[in-house]
């Protein structure tokens, strides 16, 4: 989600409820005898509208899960899910007097600072990586569509190939059969090595680390290269290849932008279910005991 | 009656007074090579070829219309006879494309035959630099002109044997040649392909069209037997004969399928004997969001799930379904009843339009099933195309009328009065029924096929709508000024019922609730028609045009900067419809904008073309929308060319053929795409996406959008508005 002046309401009324908070927090923690505690009244309201608002945050992954009920727009819980869940954190240091006493409360506060933190993160990595993905992935495709479209990509480099050089696995005589561009013997042979040793097997793994078609820039020295090599007729196909290469290029950033995109999410959302589950153990075992 | 005595190529003949040097040398066993002579036709000695020299006489004489004299000595083969025949032949052999398409299907054009008899290989005269062209318009007859010798044998057959009327001459000297009514193409003329002109031709100007290569299965029908039919009586035999793999006799057994709905064809059935029972076999489960709950418990979720009361407020009127048969199927239980003398098919038959119906025999039938030639010819029968005409008005254009939403309401007195007043009009594919600009004479009610309507625009044409059995045209220009607002072309073989202006206006007068419900209609069209106008006119940039984006109404936009790509749109347009999205995140970009593949709801929607129960249709609010009583043809996806509609399985319970009483899983064939969640107060793509990155935008504010920063709201606003 972007953050920009569309979530100016939401920044207001954050730093609202902050200041409120903030004033009451301070004029209770100065008239407290005994200093700020969780099991005060005072201490128990922030916990529990803390809490509230952890569980309110929490729910955006249920409310996802049912899209077409019209319980508010997505947008408006993602939006309450990131002011309120910050503030959150905040009334819940005000329910502990920013004490962390006792290993649960101390384990509970780690949680809560890694969910916030990977929250944020998450907020600033949502904010600035789809632009570059839609800027350095023009031909971005459906994620789950990728080893398909590989699949095609592979499919239509061997046709290419083979319009050059005959069939990539056929025998001599089949191979001079079938071409489909004449050209010298020895550029034929010189195009089949190259294109079995270089730009077949990065097409076959192109998650490969090191592999110089997997490098623009060493893509594009490699094709001006073979393209000195070998004769003109067979540099159609070479630009047919490269842009091939490049749209592989593509995925493979993709894959890696996708999972930036994403990945936060494995720290954040186990942890946010852990965060309350344990939460609420913590506020049953202090009431009870 | 006299005899006349005279001299033949050195035989004294004698003949009766009246008989022509043609017929008396024939008769004495003497052949006179001729092209445009016939036995069974009036002599017009056009061609001369029968050209005989008479001794004393100061020109060679058309042996076919010089009558037989007394002592007159006749040379029918000397030195001058032959090079003048010669000459001619090679005259004629000039302008024919040789072989022409008689010579090279059967061998036997008379002119090439005559020519190889001749010993003429090559013409010593140049070929006609202009050519006359070919008509390829009749769907049983092929006609050439170019291998017309103008010899008038199709016209004396046409006027003297079977009394049409419908071919004559046009032209003058080099541009002269024959033509249909008043130089119609013969498809499109009131020619009743009785095929006698092709008969009478001596050439490839007339020909047999060849059946499509499709056996019928089913028994062989005589051509004696057809001819003893009351439609078929006035057809050639020759013709007849030529035709007769087109048309086979079937026998149902009480229960069997005749013909099943969404399957393609190329046949209609007549029904000789028995009742068959016409029926939409596909389930009406809506491919759609789910229905309305009742009760507390239905309210509560209709509440939770935002759905909001119906808005199709124009399908309440909805009574019945059209259909490719003489009925239209009542909407709540589409099921009707076909007898003898009833013709069903025409829509496939003629256009290749998937079957819309299916029909059972309910009673042992005998039908004819017949090709597009055979079914031409009947429908041009004046006799069938009467009983066809009288059985419409009796059976279908009560619903049809009451379907056109001004007319719906009316008494039944209106429409008795209607009835009898309206003409049946076809036209072929291509024809243009009305032209912008024209007088309007005729209001329309489409009987079968396909009319677009659009209006010429600086940047090309712009469609106005495409109608299908049910709708109509023309009450603008009959109410707004006398002139028609809009260009109609038929798109394939269509019918159409015409109201004349005349009988029209007398109707609105006598009705006054009609004039008004019409001139509010006309208002509407006409604010809806300025709207696409002002659409189209304000589209600037050329990809916008080339990707098809001008024709939208509606577009799903994704913002790729806020779009984080978790696919919650996706999930949301399944979970909407029944599990099946409708969109696909990937599409054309602008900018940083992605047009996502989904309905566009375009202006020109050329999905809504051919659907052969009329089920996917555009409401008032200018969405398109796939009704529930699809049946799966998948026609309407195969022409989208966005491919934003898809043919999605739906499993439905049916009943089991087998074992009686019980039901069966059987899949289904549903046609889908996005109805833009009509019944709920937003898409659920746009209302799910946490991010707000989804957008249903107009075009104009698209691009409106492209190159310049959002205003905040803005999105929302455009998102509502559509």
């Amino acid at each position: 989600m972007r953050i920009d002046q569309t979530h100016r309401p939401w920044v207001i009324a954050t730093v609202a409820l902050a200041i409120v908070s903030t004033v009451a927090y301070v004029v209770y923690a100065v008239e407290a005898p005994a200093g700020p505690r969780g099991g005060s009244a005072m201490g128990l309201t922030f916990g529990i509208v803390g809490y509230g608002l952890m569980l309110y945050a929490g729910l955006l992954g249920a409310r996802k899960r049912v899209p077409t009920w019209r319980i508010g727009r997505a947008q408006t819980w993602m939006r309450g899910h990131l002011w309120l869940g910050l503030l959150s954190l905040l009334l819940i240091l005000f329910h502990g007097g920013f004490a962390f006493r006792g290993p649960l409360t101390l384990v509970l506060m780690l949680l809560f600072f890694i969910v916030i933190g990977s929250g944020i993160l998450g907020a600033a990595i949502q904010h600035y990586v789809p632009s570059l993905m839609t800027s350095r992935v023009p031909l971005e495709t459906i994620y789950e569509e990728i080893p398909h479209v590989r699949a095609q990509l592979r499919e239509e480099a061997d046709q290419l190939a083979a319009a050059i050089c005959g069939p990539l696995n056929g025998s001599t005589e089949e191979q001079t059969q079938s071409v489909l561009v004449e050209i010298e013997h020895d550029d034929r042979e010189r195009f089949r090595e190259v294109y079995l040793r270089k730009v077949r097997p990065y097409l076959a793994n192109p998650e490969t680390q090191g592999n110089e078609l997997g490098d623009p820039l060493r893509s594009g020295e490699t094709f001006e290269a073979l393209r000195r090599l070998l004769a003109e007729p067979v540099h159609g196909v070479l630009d047919d290849l490269e842009n091939i290469c490049e749209e592989e290029q593509q995925l493979s950033r993709q894959i890696r932008i996708y999972r930036w995109l994403h990945a936060w999410l494995l720290v954040h959302v186990p942890l946010s279910i852990a965060l309350l589950v344990l939460g609420a153990i913590h506020a049953v075992m202090a009431l009870r005991y | 009656m006299s005899d006349i005595q005279l001299t033949i190529d050195g035989l004294q003949v004698s003949v009766p007074e009246g008989t022509s040097l043609f017929d008396a040398a024939r008769m004495n066993g003497i052949a006179i090579p001729t092209l445009c002579h016939q036995q069974n036709e009036t002599p017009v000695g056009v061609c001369r070829v029968c050209v005989v020299d008479v001794e004393k006489a100061r020109v060679l004489a058309a042996s076919c219309v010089r009558p037989a004299e007394n002592n007159m000595v006749v040379h029918t083969n000397s030195d001058r006879v032959q090079r003048t025949r010669r000459t001619l032949v090679e005259m004629l052999m000039a302008d024919h494309p040789s072989p022409c398409a008689r010579q090279r299907n059967s061998n036997d054009c008379e002119l090439e035959t005559l020519a190889r008899l001749e010993g003429i290989t090559e013409p010593r005269f140049p070929r006609r630099i202009s050519p006359r062209g070919q008509d390829s318009s009749s769907l049983v007859i092929a006609v050439d002109h170019e291998a017309c010798i103008l010899c008038d044998r199709c016209i004396r057959g046409c006027d003297e044997i079977r009394h049409n009327d419908v071919l004559g001459r046009r032209g003058k000297g080099f541009m002269a040649g024959i033509a249909f009514d008043t130089n119609l193409p013969m498809g499109n003329s009131s020619c009743v392909s009785c095929g006698e002109c092709m008969v009478s031709c001596p050439t490839g100007a007339l020909t047999n069209k060849s059946v499509v290569q499709t056996v019928l299965p089913g028994e062989p029908v005589d051509v004696d037997e057809l001819q003893q039919l009351s439609y078929f009586q006035k057809v050639s035999g020759t013709f007849l004969e030529l035709n007769k793999n087109a048309v086979v006799r079937r026998h149902f057994r009480k229960g069997e399928i005749v013909c099943r709905e969404g399957e393609y064809g190329s046949t209609a059935f007549y029904i000789l004997e028995g009742q068959a029972e016409v029926s939409l076999a596909t389930p009406m489960a809506h491919v759609n969001t789910e229905s309305h709950g009742t009760g507390f418990l239905g309210k509560m979720t209709s509440r939770l799930f935002g759905r909001q009361q119906e808005r199709r407020s124009e399908e309440g009127r909805r009574a019945t379904i059209p259909i490719d048969a003489p009925v239209d199927l009542p909407y709540d239980h589409p099921v009707a009843m076909l007898g003898p003398g009833d013709l069903f098919g025409e829509m496939t038959c003629m256009s290749l339009y998937p079957r819309s119906a299916t029909v059972r025999a309910a009673t042992d039938c005998v039908m004819f099933e017949m090709l597009r030639n055979v079914l031409d010819i009947i429908q041009r029968n004046k006799t069938l195309k009467a009983q066809l005409e009288a059985n419409y008005r009796k059976r279908a254009l009560d619903d049809h009328l009451r379907s056109v939403p001004m007319f719906a309401a009316l008494d039944q007195e209106f429409i008795d009065i209607l009835r009898d007043k309206v003409e049946l009009v076809r036209y072929t594919k291509g024809d243009v029924i009305c032209q912008q600009g024209d007088i309007a004479d005729s209001f329309y009610l489409i009987r079968l096929g396909f009319v677009k309507v659009s209006e010429p625009h600086p940047g090309g044409e712009l469609v106005l709508a495409y109608l299908g059995r049910g709708g109509y045209f023309g009450e603008i220009g009959l109410l707004g000024g006398g002139v028609r607002t809009a260009t109609c072309t038929a798109l394939d073989h269509i019918e159409l019922v015409r109201i004349h202006a005349e009988e029209f206006h007398r109707m609105v007068e006598r009705f006054p609730e009609v004039r008004r419900s019409l001139e509010t209609l006309v208002q509407e069209r006409q604010q809806q028609n300025r709207q696409r106008l002002a659409t189209a006119t304000s589209m600037p940039l050329d990809s916008f045009l080339t990707q098809g984006l001008m024709d939208a109404q509606s577009l799903l936009v994704m913002d790729l900067e806020r779009c984080t790509r978790c696919d919650a749109c996706v999930r949301a347009c399944a979970d909407a419809h029944d599990g099946v999205t409708r969109l696909i995140r990937e599409g054309q970009r602008f900018d940083k904008y992605l047009v996502a593949t989904s309905c566009r709801h375009c202006s020109d929607p050329l999905c809504m073309v051919g659907c052969p129960v009329g089920s996917i249709r555009r409401r008032n609010s200018l969405e398109v929308i796939i009704e529930n009583w699809c049946i799966g043809c998948g026609l309407c996806a195969k022409n989208c060319p966005y491919g934003n509609i898809n043919m999605h399985p739906f499993t439905v319970m049916e009943n089991d053929p087998v074992n009686l009483g019980r039901q069966m899983a059987v899949v289904k064939q549903k046609a889908t795409s996005c109805d833009l969640c009509t019944d709920l107060e937003e898409p659920s793509c746009v209302y799910a996406c946490p991010h707000d990155a989804a957008h249903r935008v107009e075009p104009n504010e698209f691009f409106r959008w492209v190159g310049t920063p959002l205003a905040p709201g803005s999105t929302e606003k455009a998102a509502r508005r559509t």
